[in-house]
C-alpha cells in the first residue's frame, strides 16, 4: 500500500503539473482539495481521468462517494487497490 | 469616425526580447527569434501558473508588466489565433478516441487566458477577448476606444500570438515566434496621441508586408517609433494609424 501511495503521489504531481512539489511533500492523510494541497474541481476531473488510464478504475457519478475516494492520497490508494483492473 | 487615444506605457515580450531598449534595437533590424524562452510569470501564483501554456505565459507576462501596481482597469485580450494548439491537441485526441484532458478543454476557449488574469488578481473589471483575423489589433484598439469614449479613464490592451501548430502552420514568409505586447491606453488628450481611422482602400492589391514582420508587430513598431503614419490594407479596407505630436 505504501508503494501505491507513492505511485499516486507521483501521478498527482505529474498529471496536475505541480511545481516544486515532491512526493515527500505530500502527506498521504492530508486533504487533496481546497485545504491541504489546494486542488480544485478541474483537478478532480483530471485526476479521475489519470486514474482511469493508469489503473482502469472508473469513478461513478455519485459525488458523495467520489468525495470520499478523493479525500486524500491514502483514500485514493484504498479505492484503487480495491477496484484496479490494470 | 476617428478613434483617438494616447499610450501611457507599453511592454512587450518575445524570446530574448523583454526590455523596451532591446525591442527598439530589434525593430530597427528585425531578425527571427527562437521559439524557446518562456517568461517566468512569477507574478502569478504557482497553483494557477501550472495551467498556463507558452502563449498564455507570454500574454500574461505582458499584462502583468504593463499593469504594474496600477488599480484594475478594463482589459482587452486580443489574439488572431489564440491558444489554438490546445484545440488542435484536443481534436487529435478526439480523432484517436482518447479521453480529453478536462483542464485543457476548459482552457481552450479564446477568453481563457484573460480569465486566468482576472481570477489570479481577483479583478472583476470588464474583460473582452477578441479575434478578428488580420485586423485583430485594429479591432482591439477600436474596442478600447469605445471603452474610453464610454468613460473609462484607462484601458489595458494585450496582443499575443504564436506560430500555428503543425497541421495549420504553413510557410507564410513572415517571421513567426511567440510574442505578446501590452499598451496602457488613455483618452486622446495626452501626448503622444494617436488616431485610428478606417477608409475604403484606394488600391485593393495586396501590399506585401515590408520586412516580414507579423502584422501585430508592424503596429507596435509604428506606435513606439517616430513615424507619422501607418496604413494597413486588408481587402477593401484600409486602416490608418496616425501620430499627433
Amino acid at each position: 500500500m505504501l508503494q501505491l501511495e507513492q505511485e499516486i503521489k507521483k501521478l498527482v504531481i505529474e498529471t496536475l503539473h505541480l511545481e516544486d512539489i515532491t512526493p515527500d511533500d505530500i502527506d498521504p492523510a492530508a486533504p487533496l482539495f481546497v485545504e491541504g494541497l489546494g486542488l480544485d474541481s478541474i483537478d478532480a476531473l483530471e485526476l479521475g481521468l489519470a486514474l482511469q488510464k493508469s489503473y482502469g478504475v472508473s469513478l461513478a457519478n455519485d459525488s458523495k462517494e467520489n468525495r470520499r475516494h478523493f479525500a486524500s492520497v491514502r483514500a485514493l490508494a484504498d479505492f484503487v487497490s480495491a477496484h484496479r483492473k490494470a | 469616425m476617428t478613434m483617438a487615444f494616447s499610450i501611457n506605457r507599453w511592454v512587450a515580450w518575445a524570446p530574448g526580447l523583454t526590455e523596451q531598449d532591446a525591442w527598439t534595437r530589434w525593430f530597427s533590424e528585425p531578425h527571427s527569434l527562437p521559439a524557446e524562452g518562456t517568461p517566468p510569470l512569477s507574478e502569478m501564483p504557482a497553483m494557477m501558473r501550472r495551467r498556463v501554456e507558452r502563449l498564455g505565459r507570454f500574454a500574461l507576462q505582458a499584462a502583468y508588466g504593463c499593469q504594474g501596481d496600477s488599480p484594475s482597469v478594463p482589459v482587452i485580450f486580443a489574439s488572431r489565433f489564440g491558444d489554438i494548439s490546445r484545440s488542435v491537441d484536443l481534436l487529435r485526441q478526439l480523432a484517436h478516441s482518447v479521453p480529453l484532458s478536462p483542464t485543457s478543454f476548459s482552457l481552450s476557449v479564446h477568453n481563457a487566458i484573460g480569465a486566468l488574469y482576472s481570477i489570479a488578481r481577483g479583478d472583476t473589471s470588464a474583460y473582452t477577448a477578441i479575434a478578428a483575423g488580420e485586423e485583430t489589433v485594429e479591432a482591439a484598439f477600436t474596442e478600447a476606444s469605445a471603452l474610453l469614449a464610454d468613460g473609462a479613464r484607462d484601458v489595458l490592451v494585450v496582443i499575443y500570438d504564436e506560430p500555428l501548430p503543425g497541421p495549420l502552420g504553413h510557410a507564410s514568409g513572415q517571421m513567426d515566434f511567440p510574442r505578446a505586447w501590452a499598451c496602457w491606453l488613455r483618452a486622446g488628450d495626452e501626448a503622444p496621441g494617436y488616431s485610428l481611422t478606417c477608409h475604403p482602400a484606394e488600391d485593393t492589391r495586396d501590399a506585401p508586408s515590408s520586412d516580414g514582420l507579423p502584422e501585430d508587430l508592424t503596429v507596435l513598431r509604428f506606435l513606439v517609433s517616430s513615424e507619422a503614419r501607418l496604413d494597413h490594407k486588408v481587402g477593401t479596407r484600409c486602416w490608418r494609424w496616425q501620430r499627433h505630436a
